[in-house]
């Protein structure tokens, strides 16, 4: 697929990021190094290509637990192939961000 | 850290985060500045101590938070809208660029009083029957040739085929204004009756108010009452000397107005006993109106007068110029230049548009009809502009009438409409006939050396996919002149913008 071919190393870096349970752009940003400048504008571009999808978390669940609610993100189906697809084109990147970290978090 | 420094730096990062998000459009701006707000109190607790925020957090989050800007600028780099394929060589495109040369034109036009005075005739049209006498043997058409005494002997004779004349000449004077200050000006000494006779419609009456009057009434040209009055609106009944003569000012010629030979600074009216005064070497104009008889025997535009002396040596040979030529405007002077310019272009450019084409297929009727009618919106717009770019140049600096200025502009509209046309025809023959657009990407095709095996010249292509042009670079008789080839509907796909004008 064409999409496939054009994504970025850090594009795949952000993708298997969310994949792997880091659903908000801050824990992207410590999971993957890059800087606030990289991640916030790659998300919006994967989203802008329907290989992300947004969603606010609910306002009584930030209430209770006396935060602002999140901005959450999660792999689209077509992000998912993608994905694969970037996974063997980038060996390492399942090496790189594994789902065990994330969910130790 | 102190808390107060805390809280000022919070504040400044939430108000940088508020600036930023200008840079957002305004139905995205609201999401963008809750995300980034929502993220900022998130990092600020993650790096928080104890509920305290150390120095090097601090600079952490400056540093995320300058990543909002860059976050912005992508997000409204996204939301502009990508720009249209430039269409160049778009027939529109080449009427807008003549239509504004041609605006620029007028508008220069508009400005200079030089074309305004020439753009209408009404002001400076003299009486039917008004005619100028030259000596024949005068070396220079437009020069003086009549003595004053001739003018005076004519005027006290009963005439046949004149009912009246009036006598000017021009003299290099010093006059004295009104503050004392002294300038050499050209003046015209002319009879009372020049400005009645040539029916020039003057804002004032030249002639003296009454004969008790003793002082010669003088008119001042535009000129010398900007250059050397600034415009006084008082300058009227002012006292003038001019030479050893006193004047009183009577107005100012109004512009454009005078079309004689000879551009003074100003008309010095005298009674004719004054003005046959001088020595007998002074030359000056001839001017006269026509008797029933005259005019019936002045068929064309001049006419030879002579008269007869006591012995054939003495005879004298004139002729007699009627101001219609010399008045007929710039228009005339455009209309002639135009007709120049059609009957010379066939020297200067093939008139034919190329039509050969190698298929059977031909534009539609409608195709057609609108590739001539481009054709002739451009030659209109071509000589629209050299009408008033040949005014612009030729009265740009000339205040008042001269040949040289109206054969300036001969030349000039001559110039432009032939070139012009030469350029129009030229375009024309590269437009593609269904699209009117310019082609494009020449290729050479070909080598000269195997012209009899094959054509050897420059292909061009429209650049929406309708045609191809083929320009032969040796014409031979099997492939003359330039040929269009036309491309059925399967090349559109590769062409993105199909659109015509």
């Amino acid at each position: 697929m064409a999409a496939e071919a054009k994504l970025s190393h850090t594009a795949a870096m952000i993708l298997q990021a969310i994949s792997a349970g880091y659903v908000y752009g801050f824990s992207i940003m410590e999971m993957t190094g890059l800087p606030s400048g990289t991640v916030y504008p790659a998300m919006r571009r994967l989203e802008r290509d329907d290989l992300i999808r947004s969603q606010w978390e609910k306002q009584s669940i930030a209430d209770s637990e006396q935060r602002p609610p999140r901005k959450y993100y999660r792999l689209t189906a077509s992000g998912k192939t993608t994905l694969e697809a970037s996974r063997k084109r980038y060996p390492l990147l399942e090496r790189l961000i594994s789902s065990q970290e994330a969910n130790s978090l | 850290m102190k808390p107060s420094q805390d809280r000022a730096l919070c504040a400044m990062q939430n108000g940088m985060l508020c600036l930023v998000s200008i840079l957002v459009r305004a139905g995205q701006r609201a999401e963008w500045r809750r995300e980034w707000r929502s993220e900022l109190w998130h990092v600020r607790r993650s790096l928080s101590e104890d509920g305290r925020l150390s120095w090097a957090a601090q600079r952490e989050i400056a540093a995320f938070c300058l990543g909002s800007l860059q976050d912005a600028s992508c997000l409204r780099r996204e939301c502009r809208p990508s720009p249209q394929p430039r269409i160049s060589g778009a027939a529109g495109q080449c009427l807008l660029r003549l239509s504004t040369v041609l605006a620029v034109c007028f508008v220069v036009a508009s400005l200079l009083p030089g074309v305004d005075a020439e753009r209408d005739p009404a002001r400076f049209q003299v009486k039917p029957g008004v005619i100028f006498i030259q000596k024949f043997s005068s070396p220079d058409s437009f020069g003086p040739s009549i003595s004053p005494a001739l003018f005076r002997d004519w005027k006290n004779t009963r005439q046949r085929y004149f009912d009246e004349f009036a006598f000017y000449r021009t003299l290099h004077e010093k006059a004295v204004l009104p503050a004392r200050r002294a300038t050499d000006w050209t003046v015209t000494h002319a009879s009372l009756n020049l400005f009645a006779m040539l029916g020039l419609q003057l804002p004032f009456d030249p002639a003296p108010s009454s004969e008790s009057d003793e002082l010669p009434p003088v008119i001042l040209s535009h000129d010398s009452w900007r250059r050397d009055f600034a415009y006084a609106p008082d300058v009227t009944g002012r006292i003038i000397h001019i030479g050893n003569r006193i004047g009183r000012i009577a107005g100012v010629m109004p512009y454009g107005i005078w079309r004689l030979p000879d551009s003074p600074d100003a008309w010095f009216l005298e009674r004719d006993s004054q003005l046959t005064h001088p020595s007998v070497d002074a030359r000056g104009y001839l001017v006269a109106h026509l008797s029933r008889v005259g005019q019936a025997w002045m068929t064309g535009t001049s006419v030879p007068i002579s008269v007869r002396g006591d012995t054939d040596d003495d005879d004298v040979e004139f002729y007699g110029v009627s101001f219609a030529g010399r008045l007929r405007g710039p228009w005339g002077m455009f209309e002639f230049a135009l007709i120049l310019s059609l009957l010379a272009l066939p020297a200067v450019t093939s008139v034919t548009l190329g039509e050969s084409n190698y298929s059977s297929h031909r534009p539609s009727r409608k195709r057609t009809l609108l590739r001539w009618a481009f054709l002739a919106a451009k030659f209109f717009l071509i000589a629209a502009i050299a009408y008033f770019a040949s005014l612009d140049l030729a009265w740009w600096n000339s205040s008042n009438y001269s040949p040289l200025a109206e054969f300036s502009q001969l030349a000039w509209a001559f110039t432009i409409c032939l070139f012009g046309f030469r350029w129009a025809l030229a375009d024309q023959r590269q437009r593609c006939p269904v699209c009117l657009r310019r082609v494009t990407h020449p290729a050479q095709v070909g080598l000269a050396s195997r012209t009899f095996l094959g054509w050897n010249g420059t292909e061009m292509i429209c650049m929406g996919g309708h045609t191809l042009l083929h320009v032969p670079s040796l014409p031979t008789s099997w492939f003359g002149g330039q040929r269009w080839l036309y491309l059925d509907t399967s090349w559109e796909f590769l062409f993105a913008d199909s659109g015509a004008w």
